[in-house]
């Protein structure tokens, strides 16, 4: 099978800091995929490169085999869709108005939108539950329903690849299971997912495979089961040995969790 | 564009919140305009009342000569000037607080105008040969004060593809000064040419010249051009309101966007300045009061911006000549006087705003 998105040979640099070398992965149709790792590894980063709006320095990165930089952004845009941490609107649009920018790359210059767009809309509202916030100002949302309207953008745009940029942060633990749940549905719905997760206990269950990023490190893949464990999350997280006790007594109360 | 949702609903966009309230408002707008037109047709030393003027206009004479020529040659040019200028500046204003993401940026505010009056002022003391060729001169010579200043805002006060409010202001505010100093400079360099004298104390202070229909044609072209290629662009507006990344994401030329917004941004101040010279704040509190009609949407806000804008400044400038007559006040001295007090209202309450 033919992968959505291919990161081959990847490498990334921001000046003369390396962010990211020689990145093998790919993203298959139905994928579930964290992405963990330390801060300033690099996740982020990744995310836009699959999101077309960085390019790599070395290498490619392929959308169904085609180079993303053969690409018009809006053609990327309408297979994949960027959902950033942080979205400062200054001006106060409704929820309404703000999920209608996921239609920009289907707009004509001088068309309006059709019902075809508004349906998108409709369903992008509904799936992510945010169909009852759509005459809320986005700005006056909780941190909660905030992300849920940035999905439904998200969605808007009818995507077949989701990339979620830290999608639990400032989000209580109702709204974190919340947000587990939508992930569910919407991979149930075919859509591909990967999600940068700082949130180690929130992912097994939920995601079927997860990229570990460690600074200076090559990028590691596998089964939540095999990457979780305290010996690996110690090098890549670089904890102090003092604190190994409390990581595995961490990770042995999330398997039970999960259980 | 938005209006063909509203008025024809189909089964995919019921349910939906957009307010209706814009086409009710662009009518009770150009009711209003014709109204206000009409009135301030009739205002001033000589007066021509309602009935009279609408005698005329349904069955031809009934007007004196005197009344003929004041009404042609004087009040209406100047009323048809205001609406030009209302209408240029207010969506200039718009055109700006869009591109800034920034509801503070105002044609005056960032240096726009005043790099318009220092263009316009070139060619009256410096190029006494291109002014002479004519007001589409001047008019030339004022968009490219307005875009060589814009570019040199924008360029001093973003940080980080961001722009904020201080940094926007400050550098506004510097190059505004300095752009209408210099222009005052050159006019007490220019000894011997005392026209050009009266035409820049008139643009600095913001008064509508009495312009001849000629004049009007070429700003009306300029506002024509302006409008039309703002319709693609407010779309696009409201996609760069989530920020340049996004937008970029999302599929939008960000660059060629901001171009478009400066250059158009620039046509219609020049057209404003040219013939109003410094009417300050009417591009801050036309958009504003509309964002709390209609919210928002640029797409939305467009042509009511424009239309209020006109009506705003008519308002105005017939206040200006006829409160204190027989003496006339300079209508920028009015919107100085009001807009004041409302951009530092605005400038608090975007302070509290996280931005």
């Amino acid at each position: 099978m033919e992968p959505l998105v291919e990161f081959a040979q990847v490498s990334f640099a921001y000046g003369d800091r390396n962010i990211l070398k020689d990145i093998d992965a790919s993203v298959f149709e139905n994928q579930c995929i964290a992405v963990v790792g330390p801060n300033g590894a690099g996740k982020t980063t990744l995310l836009r490169l699959a999101a077309g709006t960085l390019a790599p320095a070395s290498g490619q990165v392929t959308l169904k085999g085609r180079d993303l930089r053969s690409l018009k952004q809006r053609e990327i845009a309408r297979s994949v869709a960027f959902v950033p941490q942080n979205v400062e609107v200054p001006f106060s649009f409704t929820v309404e108005q703000f999920v209608e920018q996921g239609r920009t790359p289907f707009l004509k210059m001088f068309g309006g939108l059709c019902s075809a767009d508004y349906e998108a809309m409709r369903r992008a509202m509904e799936l992510t539950d945010a169909w009852s916030l759509r005459s809320r100002v986005f700005n006056e949302l909780s941190g909660g329903e905030r992300q849920r309207a940035k999905i439904a953008l998200g969605l808007a745009q009818q995507p077949q690849l989701l990339l979620l940029d830290e999608p639990m942060q400032h989000l209580d633990i109702g709204r974190q299971f919340e947000m587990i749940d939508l992930i569910d549905l919407l991979r149930s719905q075919g859509i591909a997912i990967v999600a940068s997760m700082h949130d180690l206990a929130l992912i097994e269950g939920v995601f079927s495979s997860v990229w570990l990023m460690s600074p200076g490190e090559p990028m590691r893949q596998g089964s939540p089961e095999e990457m979780l464990q305290p010996e690996i999350l110690e090098i890549a997280f670089n904890c102090l040995p003092r604190h190994r006790a409390r990581l595995s007594e961490r990770m042995r109360n999330r398997m039970e969790h999960v259980l | 564009m938005v209006g063909e949702v509203i008025e024809k609903p189909e089964s995919a966009s019921r349910g939906w919140t957009q307010k209706r309230r814009q086409p009710w408002l662009l009518a009770i707008l150009s009711v209003s305009i014709v109204l206000a037109v009409f009135i301030a047709a009739g205002m001033g030393a000589v007066r021509v009342p309602l009935w009279t003027l609408a005698g005329h206009i349904l069955s031809g004479g009934s007007l004196s000569d005197d009344q003929r020529i004041i009404l042609f040659t004087i009040r209406l040019p100047r009323i048809m000037a205001s609406l030009l200028v209302g209408a240029a500046l207010s969506v200039s204003g718009l055109l700006f607080q869009g591109l800034f993401r920034n509801p503070l940026a105002d044609p005056y505010v960032i240096g726009s105008s005043g790099g318009a009056v220092l263009g316009a002022s070139i060619g009256a003391f410096l190029l006494p040969p291109i002014s002479a060729a004519g007001f589409g001169a001047t008019a030339l010579l004022a968009f490219a004060g307005a875009l060589g200043s814009i570019t040199l805002v924008y360029w001093l006060a973003r940080v980080d593809g961001r722009t904020p409010v201080v940094a926007l202001l400050l550098a506004g505010f510097a190059v505004s000064t300095m752009l209408s100093y210099s222009s005052y400079f050159l006019e007490v360099m220019d000894h011997d040419f005392g026209t050009g004298m009266r035409v820049l104390a008139s643009w600095l202070h913001g008064t509508i010249a009495q312009p001849t229909w000629p004049q009007l044609a070429i700003v009306a072209t300029m506002l024509a051009i302006g409008l039309a290629c703002s319709v693609p662009l407010a779309r696009n507006l409201n996609t760069l309101a989530l920020g340049e990344e996004y937008a970029t994401h999302l599929g939008l030329s960000v660059q060629q966007t901001r171009i478009a917004v400066i250059v158009i941004g620039s046509i219609l101040t020049a057209a404003a300045v040219a013939l109003g010279g410094l009417i300050s704040f009417v591009g801050l509190i036309v958009p504003h009061m509309l964002r709390m009609v209609l919210g928002p949407d640029h797409v939305r806000l467009l042509p009511a911006t424009a239309l209020a804008g006109a009506l705003f400044l008519l308002v105005a400038d017939t206040v200006a000549r006829t409160a204190i007559a027989p003496a006339e006040l300079p209508v920028g001295v009015l919107t100085a006087l009001i807009g004041g007090p409302f951009f530092l209202y605005l400038l608090r309450k975007t302070k509290q705003g996280a931005m």
